[in-house]
């Protein structure tokens, strides 16, 4: 037991980590001064769960803002204490000597509105009932997302970001971001994402969100303090999950290893639990439903469908054409979830209004989750662009 | 890689250049190092261009042959393509396609009616190799290979203002214009304008 508590207190005493680090919280939009939201419902008092990484310079220049993905949230990097097993989603990208080098930059990750992890969203306490919101929380669109974050920098009195980077659904607040606020950002680092949500991909997302609304504990909803449906998220969880893997690295991880042999004497099968991917997945799902909120998926996955920054624009380059920030986009060869296509329409946009563009199609067979496998080449390439923005300025 | 000097000699300082094919960038840094350029490049191979944007290069990794297009009009002061146009699927098109991104353009060529090729082909009876034509014949990169005199017919016939030239031949050394340069030079530098 002592050996165990000492290597866990080796890991956040790393030279590249973080450490130690706290979530905070942040509120705005009080009553009677309610957010307006992109669907024109008003809507406060928002809270926002944040957390900071590093130190902002004296002349504010040095911020970073990551925007996370589906299931992550404010704890990008580090623990938030000794006891965590593991550090924030995406520590091997954040900490002294990484890439987003928190000895050179002040890194800040907020919560979307929405979530479930400390930001407001379905499974907050609606203040003028005192229960939970449920399906009372407003719909909420990618256009909303980008709101908190900017209200956090003008509470932390940074209006300029010497970067912003996000991944997947996170890449689609990015480009939300850079067209709505298309001065605030120096460069952005806009990975594995889709400048519309595709059919196949709704597809995906409406066969997770029926597998919670047919969960008879989901209850339109209303299922706090009582039983949750942690059948139909796990299920969502696991078609999702399918999605970010790829054939290559589900072949190199499983292959057709069986973990329960069949019975020929007795004819009894296990319909669930032949395969080691079978019970891998299912292990993805049981572990989710303990951290995340079947209401929260919904309204998030729902937002992620209703995707399309060439809304009110002609096309993509129309809807592009203000941005001011050095771009790097980045697919990765095996993302069939949001393939090279998706990635290089963006691209295309900004070369055709002559915005400074990086781009590579990175050859990877961990499929859409490569941006959050610890990849040498990778992390050279990230900091190869961060160096080149620094100078720039 | 072959000479630089006299691209760095022609271009500008501070200029915004892209470059076709830039591979991992080494030809940018040289450019940028010596005449303070803003460097931009396309290459199709995945590393070379991680490599590129690893050292802090704006690269694209994308195809030459289709991608030129998406660029605005005259958006670089240089476009250079060297060593890259008797690779193309469409040279003509590539060519017409970077005068219109730029007022100026670069473009340099193995010359294939060097002495070394035609006395290799005239008394070998195969397919040249040289030292910077080295590959067998199914496997060279270079599909469109050309003359000096093919590519001033060119120019002629697209009516492409040559503004400068330079020839290099046995050891790298400058060819003079009087001295036949088709026949003598090895590798060829045009700076043309439309």
């Amino acid at each position: 037991m002592k050996n165990i508590k000492e290597n866990k207190f080796n890991k956040f005493s790393d030279a590249d980590s973080v450490g130690i680090v706290k979530t905070n919280y942040f509120s705005f939009a009080n009553p009677p001064d309610e957010l307006i939201l992109f669907s024109g419902i008003k809507f406060g008092p928002i809270t926002v769960a944040y957390e900071t990484y590093g130190t902002l310079n004296k002349d504010k220049s040095n911020a970073i803002l990551i925007f996370h993905a589906l299931s992550g949230d404010a704890h990008a990097a580090g623990y938030n204490s000794p006891d965590d097993n593991k550090p924030g989603w995406w520590d091997i990208m954040i900490g002294p000597g990484k890439p987003f080098d928190t000895s050179k930059y002040f890194v800040i990750c907020s919560n979307i509105i929405g979530g479930c992890k400390g930001s407001t969203g379905p499974s907050s306490i609606n203040p003028k009932t005192g229960k939970p919101y449920g399906l009372s929380f407003p719909v909420i669109f990618i256009k909303d997302m980008i709101i908190p974050p900017k209200k956090l920098l003008d509470y932390l009195g940074i209006n300029k970001l010497f970067c912003a980077a996000g991944g997947s659904i996170g890449g689609m607040q990015l480009l939300q971001w850079l067209v709505t606020y298309p001065e605030l950002t120096e460069g952005a680092m806009i990975i594995a994402t889709s400048p519309t949500h595709t059919a196949q991909a709704i597809a995906f997302n409406s066969v997770g969100r029926y597998a919670i609304i047919k969960d008879p504990n989901w209850n339109n909803g209303n299922y706090y303090g009582g039983e949750k449906p942690d059948e139909g998220l796990s299920i969502a969880r696991m078609i999702g999950h399918i999605t970010y893997l790829s054939e290559e690295s589900m072949h190199q991880k499983f292959g057709r290893k069986v973990i329960n042999e069949k019975s020929p004497q007795t004819g009894i099968v296990d319909f669930t639990k032949e395969f080691e991917v079978e019970n891998y997945l299912q292990y993805q799902g049981e572990s989710f439903i303990k951290r995340f909120d079947a209401n929260s998926y919904l309204y998030i996955t729902k937002a992620i469908d209703d995707f399309d920054i060439t809304d009110g624009f002609e096309n993509l380059s129309d809807a592009l054409k203000d941005i001011k920030a050095k771009c790097f986009v980045i697919s990765f060869t095996s993302d069939w979830l949001y393939p090279k296509e998706q990635l290089m329409k963006i691209v295309k946009a900004l070369k055709i209004n002559g915005i400074e563009t990086t781009y590579t199609n990175f050859e990877s067979h961990y499929g859409h989750d490569a941006f959050l496998i610890d990849d040498k080449r990778l992390k050279k390439l990230f900091a190869g662009f961060l160096k080149s923005l620094e100078e720039q300025i | 890689m072959k000479k630089l000097g006299i691209i760095k000699s022609w271009v500008e300082e501070g200029s915004k250049i892209l470059f076709l094919g830039c591979g991992s960038g080494e030809i940018i840094k040289s450019l940028q190092s010596s005449n303070k350029i803003k460097g931009f490049g396309i290459d199709i191979d995945e590393i070379k261009v991680c490599d590129a944007i690893s050292s802090g290069l704006s690269v694209i990794q994308g195809d030459i042959n289709n991608d030129l297009t998406d660029y605005p009009k005259k958006s670089f002061d240089y476009v250079i393509a060297h060593d890259i146009i008797q690779i193309m699927t469409k040279p003509d098109v590539t060519i017409r396609q970077i005068l219109e991104l730029s007022n100026k353009v670069v473009i340099s060529f193995p010359n294939f009616a060097y002495i070394r090729i035609r006395l290799g082909i005239l008394f070998s009876g195969r397919m040249p190799k040289t030292r910077i034509l080295p590959y067998e014949w199914y496997d060279t990169p270079n599909i469109h290979l050309f003359t000096i005199k093919d590519f001033r017919d060119f120019c002629q016939k697209e009516k492409i203002k040559i503004v400068d030239e330079h020839y290099t031949g046995f050891n790298k050394k400058s060819v003079p214009r009087f001295l036949l340069p088709n026949l003598f030079s090895e590798f060829s530098y045009f700076l043309l304008s439309k």
